[in-house]
C-alpha cells in the first residue's frame, strides 16, 4: 500500500545524456584537453548567443538591395557582415559544425518555413538556440506533413493562393527565413528594422509586425510581500 | 589519420567548403526532374523515408561533401555531388488538399539517391 502514495522525488533525476556529458567532460579535463575555466567559459558563451545578428542581416537585405543579392547568393559571407564568422563563431578557435547557411526569400507568392525531421539542425551561429519545440518530435514530424495546420497553431493563416514552402534541413546546409518587409516601416533605421525581426519570423512560423518586437516589455506583477527597499 | 582531422580539415575553411573539388562533376543541373531511389539504409542515412520513389526538380546544387551514410563511418575519400530537391506536397502526401496544390517541399540530397525522371 506505501508503495501506491511514494512521494515525488525533491531533485529530478539526472538523464543518461547528463551522466555521459559529466563523464565526458571530467575526462577531457583530467587528460588536459580543456580545463574547467575553459569549459565554463564555453558554457557561459554558449548561453549569451541569440537571433540579433540575423535579424540585422534581414534588417540590411531590407535597406540595401546590394546585400540583399549578397545575403541571398552566399549567406557565409553575408554573415560576416553583421559580425559572424562562421570559421570561428565561438572565439574558440574551431570551426562551426557546417558553414553553409542559405536564405530563404519570403515573396507576395511564396512562404518559407524551416524545419529538420532528422534531428534539431539550426544555424546556430547566427540565430543562437533553437527553441524548445522546434526540437519536438511533434513539430519534425506534422511540419512537413501538415504544415498549413501547424502555422495556424502557432497563430499564421497564409493565404491558399501563396505558396507554403517547408524546407527540410537534413544535410550540410543551415536555413533561414528572410520574410517581407512589412507596411508601415517606411523610413525607419536598420536599427528599428532589426528590432521586429524575432527568430520565429526567421524560422518561418511567424510574420514582421511594425508594433511588435523582440524586446517588448512584459508585464510586471507587484510582489504581495515586497522585500524591504525594493 | 588523427582522430581530430575532420577538425583539421575544416579549420580555416569550414565544412562542406574543405571538400571543394574532389567530387566528380555533377549529374544533375537546377530544373532536372529527379526520383529519389530507394536505397538500402541498414546502418545510418539522412534520407527520409517519406521521400522514397517521390519525383521532384531540382532546387539548387549545393555543395560537394562526403554522404553522411560514408562520412558516419569516416570514409570520406569519394565525395559526391549534392542537391536540393523541391517536390510538390501532393506527390508526397497523396492525402494533400487540392486546393493548397501549389504548396512545395524541399529537402537535399547526395547524388547516389538521385535518378533522372
Amino acid at each position: 500500500m506505501a508503495e501506491k502514495h511514494k512521494p515525488a522525488p525533491v531533485v529530478d533525476e539526472v538523464s543518461d545524456f547528463e551522466v555521459l556529458e559529466v563523464a565526458v567532460r571530467e575526462l577531457a579535463i583530467e587528460k588536459g584537453l580543456f580545463s574547467a575555466e575553459d569549459h565554463r567559459r564555453f558554457a557561459e558563451f554558449a548561453h549569451s548567443i541569440g537571433p540579433l545578428p540575423a535579424a540585422r542581416l534581414v534588417a540590411k537585405s531590407w535597406l540595401d538591395p546590394e546585400f540583399k543579392k549578397l545575403a541571398l547568393e552566399d549567406g557565409f559571407t553575408a554573415s560576416k557582415e553583421v559580425g559572424i564568422d562562421w570559421l570561428n563563431p565561438t572565439g574558440f578557435g574551431t570551426p562551426s559544425d557546417y558553414c553553409d547557411l542559405r536564405v530563404l526569400e519570403n515573396t507576395p507568392s511564396v512562404h518559407h518555413v524551416v524545419v529538420c525531421t532528422l534531428c534539431s539542425c539550426y544555424p546556430r551561429p547566427i540565430l543562437g538556440h533553437s527553441p524548445e519545440w522546434y526540437r519536438t518530435p511533434n513539430y519534425r514530424r506534422r511540419l512537413v506533413r501538415w504544415p498549413r495546420q501547424v502555422l495556424s497553431e502557432f497563430g499564421l493563416q497564409i493565404p491558399a493562393d501563396v505558396e507554403v514552402r517547408v524546407e527540410d534541413s537534413n544535410q550540410k546546409c543551415r536555413f533561414m527565413v528572410m520574410p517581407m518587409r512589412p507596411e508601415g516601416t517606411e523610413d525607419w533605421s536598420e536599427d528599428q528594422l532589426t528590432e521586429i525581426v524575432t527568430r520565429d519570423c526567421m524560422l518561418g512560423v511567424a510574420l514582421p509586425h511594425p508594433e511588435r518586437k523582440a524586446d517588448d516589455k512584459r508585464p510586471v506583477h507587484k510582489a504581495a510581500n515586497p522585500v524591504h527597499g525594493h | 589519420m588523427s582522430r581530430g582531422h575532420h577538425a583539421e580539415k575544416a579549420t580555416g575553411k569550414g565544412d562542406p567548403q574543405c571538400f571543394v573539388g574532389e567530387a566528380s562533376p555533377p549529374k544533375f543541373k537546377v530544373g532536372d526532374r529527379v526520383r529519389i531511389r530507394d536505397l538500402s539504409d541498414i546502418f545510418y542515412t539522412r534520407c527520409q523515408v517519406y521521400t522514397r520513389g517521390a519525383e521532384g526538380e531540382v532546387a539548387v546544387v549545393t555543395h560537394e561533401s562526403p554522404a553522411p551514410e560514408d562520412e558516419a563511418w569516416d570514409n570520406v575519400d569519394a565525395p559526391e555531388w549534392f542537391y536540393i530537391v523541391r517536390f510538390k506536397q501532393k506527390e508526397l502526401w497523396s492525402e494533400y488538399p487540392d486546393v493548397y496544390a501549389n504548396d512545395t517541399l524541399q529537402t537535399e540530397f547526395s547524388e547516389r539517391w538521385l535518378e533522372p525522371v
